[in-house]
């Protein structure tokens, strides 16, 4: 949609790799001789590796909602798991702006303490003072409105009333990287309203948001771009609807029984799959490019390529972009007006439409989006002065929170928000008709 | 630039857009352990947290009960009894020990505040699997809350003890020496919060550890002199005694009994033991606890 390119990055994941260990009955799988006889001692049958994620190369950006779709076991969770750094990856790093927060499914907890003692206990964990901390609380109440429950034990608690719980206390500490696997799915029609909101709040304030959520729909209506993984790995990464759409026929053929459909349809994704990898800058490099510059003159012959050197080993694709010039430079001919076609045709080849533009609705860039009413006694006002002793913004070292808060990010959330609102009415609208 | 993302785009039918080079600047490994020092720094500002965690704990446990915070002293007190019954009744090892129920309560009560924390940091990072999964925060805190909320719960019983010790011996032993007990038990707290910092690691590594705990807690019980004297019953065995006084416990448990119950002053040894002991294990436990940092995720 907009050059995403220009926005800052909030998460980096370089070539991320995670394995486990884990115990299986596998009967293929078990272990001979000795080693039998000591599993079976201790009560096991064998164990084997699996491989949960198998080198993820991945970037969010700022004002970006990136669904991530996939089947079960594909390493969704591990990948946020991951980026949340609740867990290290075996191989490969994940770089981030601000210290991401984790929704998982599991939503309680201290299942004995009340709903609002563990409001208390969450901000604190996440670094909030005592008085931020009472007075997130009341913002927190309001937004998870549970009423009454809120005085309950969590453990009594419904998974969509711990869900609405969590979802609300996560956004007390402001955080700008939220990765959310699953949790709002059990919420109902007024709670997914009001985290719609939220979320497009965050987002607006340069925020990052990474969504799990298996209704291919959702991924459509809410995110910006979407990344569909399959057995540890992307295999698409592009816009939200071409990439939930293709999922969803892929996971509607399998649910069919047409496997030899989904086949052929898994097949040419992964064919057409770019392994993608990230060069990954360091700032020294840019802060004092001068030392750096002159010494890797003499080792890289092109410099300029340094910058983003992807190594991208798709042979089929350098034979494409290379034959025109060698067919021309076999031809030998060296006429210039040949030669200036052959250019032009090799700079700018006829693609087809980008699926942004062929899906979506128009966008009209001219008029600036009108503005939407937020309450005025807005309680979310609990930034410290000091950006430092926050939860969400561990990473400050140069915190650049406050500069891009009117910057286009918010505008692309005004305009998805809009844009969504529009949709709704129009569906509803063919809905109302075709019940009539 | 342009040609990179054009080339790519050409074997991509759909126009995917992909990836190119981006700068670090700004970001940070994510969940990475840090420097001790800032580790410290963020220790330091989570210890509402810490407070508010070992609440939790102490009231989630006492709800479930009928009598609640009752059993906070009803526990030790009915322990003392079952050991006097027992230990001074029917073995007769309180021949040789003055004040023989004074020194058991003090031997029980002291002894139950180690014993409590070394089982909860064992497991503090498995009872925490919620909160590590859905915060980021330093592991420390959990099992440090876990020795503060033992703190929290020994404190009224302490007093208890001292009011029952103050009824039960005769007067003239109560001197000015009480006041030594309030280091002993600063420095058994920091003994404590070394000893959950190391075998929070430990029993995350190895989770049978937990099956293995409650010997070990025994066995240090019995060891540790609890309801007889060590130095009476090892005469005969001089080679166990002189490691037994190497036992922390040993040393925190008389440094009471001589301060509240025989009115006399401990040995330097004793004092030192009490001292290196605490300070030791703390740094050792904790920088031990803190290598670990980035596994803890992990279950």
């Amino acid at each position: 949609m907009v050059d995403s390119e220009l926005q800052e990055p909030n998460i980096v994941a370089e070539n991320v790799q995670v394995r486990y260990t884990v115990n299986t009955n596998d009967p293929g799988l078990k272990a001979k001789g000795l080693r039998r006889v000591g599993n079976v001692l201790r009560g096991r049958q064998g164990q084997t590796t699996v491989r949960a994620l198998r080198g993820v190369n991945f970037i969010a950006r700022e004002g970006e909602m990136v669904g991530i779709v996939g089947a079960n076991g594909s390493g969704k969770s591990t990948f946020l798991r991951n980026v949340a750094g609740v867990e290290q990856p075996d191989r490969g790093r994940i770089l981030v702006r601000y210290q991401p927060l984790l929704l998982g499914v599991s939503a309680a907890l201290q299942p004995a303490l009340s709903g609002s003692e563990n409001v208390r206990l969450g901000c604190l964990a996440m670094g909030l003072s005592p008085e931020e901390a009472a007075e997130a609380f009341d913002y927190v109440v309001d937004l998870s409105a549970l009423g009454a429950a809120i005085h309950r034990p969590m453990g009594t608690y419904s998974s969509g009333m711990g869900a609405r719980l969590r979802f609300a206390i996560a956004l007390a500490a402001r955080p700008k990287i939220m990765l959310i696997d699953e949790a709002l799915s059990t919420g109902d029609a007024t709670f997914a309203e009001r985290s719609e909101k939220a979320m497009d709040e965050l987002l607006a304030e340069a925020g990052t948001v990474l969504l799990v959520n298996h209704a291919a729909k959702v991924i459509q209506e809410l995110c910006t771009r979407a990344v569909w993984m399959h057995k540890g790995e992307i295999l698409m990464n592009g816009p939200a609807e071409a990439v939930a759409e293709k999922y969803r026929w892929w996971a509607w053929n399998v649910a069919k029984g047409k496997e030899d459909i989904a086949d052929k349809l898994l097949h040419d994704v992964v064919s057409s799959a770019v392994k993608e990898e990230i060069n990954i800058l360091e700032p020294e490099l840019i802060r004092d490019p001068i030392p750096r510059h002159a010494s890797r003159l003499n080792k890289v012959k092109r410099p300029e390529n340094a910058r983003h050197v992807r190594r991208n080993t798709h042979v089929d694709e350098i034979e494409e972009t290379e034959e025109p010039l060698l067919a021309a430079a076999e031809s030998q001919v060296w006429t210039e007006k040949i030669d200036v076609e052959q250019l032009a045709v090799a700079k700018f080849p006829v693609l087809p439409k980008p699926a942004s533009e062929a899906v979506s609705a128009p966008r009209i860039h001219d008029e600036p989006p009108p503005l939407r009413l937020r309450p005025s006694n807005k309680r979310v006002v609990l930034r410290a002065a000091d950006p430092k002793d926050r939860a969400s913004s561990v990473a400050a070292s140069d915190d650049l929170t406050g500069r891009r808060l009117e910057s286009r990010a918010r505008k692309i959330a005004d305009e998805r928000y809009l844009e969504r609102q529009k949709l709704r009415e129009t569906t509803d609208s063919i809905a109302q008709d075709s019940h009539t | 630039m342009s040609e990179t993302t054009s080339s790519s785009v050409a074997t991509n039918p759909l126009g995917l857009s992909s990836i190119p080079s981006v700068s670090s600047e700004g970001l940070v490994p994510v969940g990475r352990r840090t420097s001790l020092r800032s580790y410290l720094g963020a220790l330091w500002n989570r210890r509402h947290f810490i407070l508010a965690e070992s609440r939790a704990k102490m009231s989630g446990s006492t709800r479930k009960n009928l009598l609640g915070y009752g059993w906070l002293f009803l526990n030790p007190l009915l322990s003392v009894m079952a050991f006097w019954f027992i230990f001074g009744f029917i073995l007769e090892s309180d021949r040789d020990i003055d004040n023989f129920l004074g020194y058991l309560i003090i031997g029980v009560f002291f002894f139950q505040f180690t014993g409590k924390s070394m089982t909860g940091g064992t497991g503090a990072i498995r009872s925490g699997a919620s909160m590590i999964k859905g915060f980021q925060f330093p592991r420390a805190a959990l099992p440090i809350s876990v020795v503060v909320r033992n703190f929290l719960d020994f404190i009224p019983t302490a007093v208890v003890m001292v009011l029952l010790i103050a009824v039960i011996t005769p007067p003239d032993v109560i001197t000015w020496r009480v006041v030594l007990v309030i280091p002993v038990i600063i420095l058994q707290t920091i003994f404590n919060v070394g000893l959950a910092c190391f075998l929070a690691r430990v029993g995350h590594k190895i989770p049978d550890l937990t099956n293995f705990m409650s010997i070990v807690s025994r066995f240090w019980l019995y060891g540790s002199g609890v309801f007889f004297s060590i130095e009476d019953r090892l005469a005969d065995h001089p080679a166990i005694l002189a490691t037994m006084q190497f036992n922390p416990m040993h040393a925190y448990l008389t440094l009471v009994r001589n301060s509240l119950l025989y009115a006399t002053d401990s040995s330097p040894w004793l004092w030192f033991m009490a001292i290196v002991w605490a300070f030791g294990l703390l740094i050792v436990g904790f920088l031990f606890f803190w290598r670990g940092e980035e596994s803890y995720g992990r279950l």
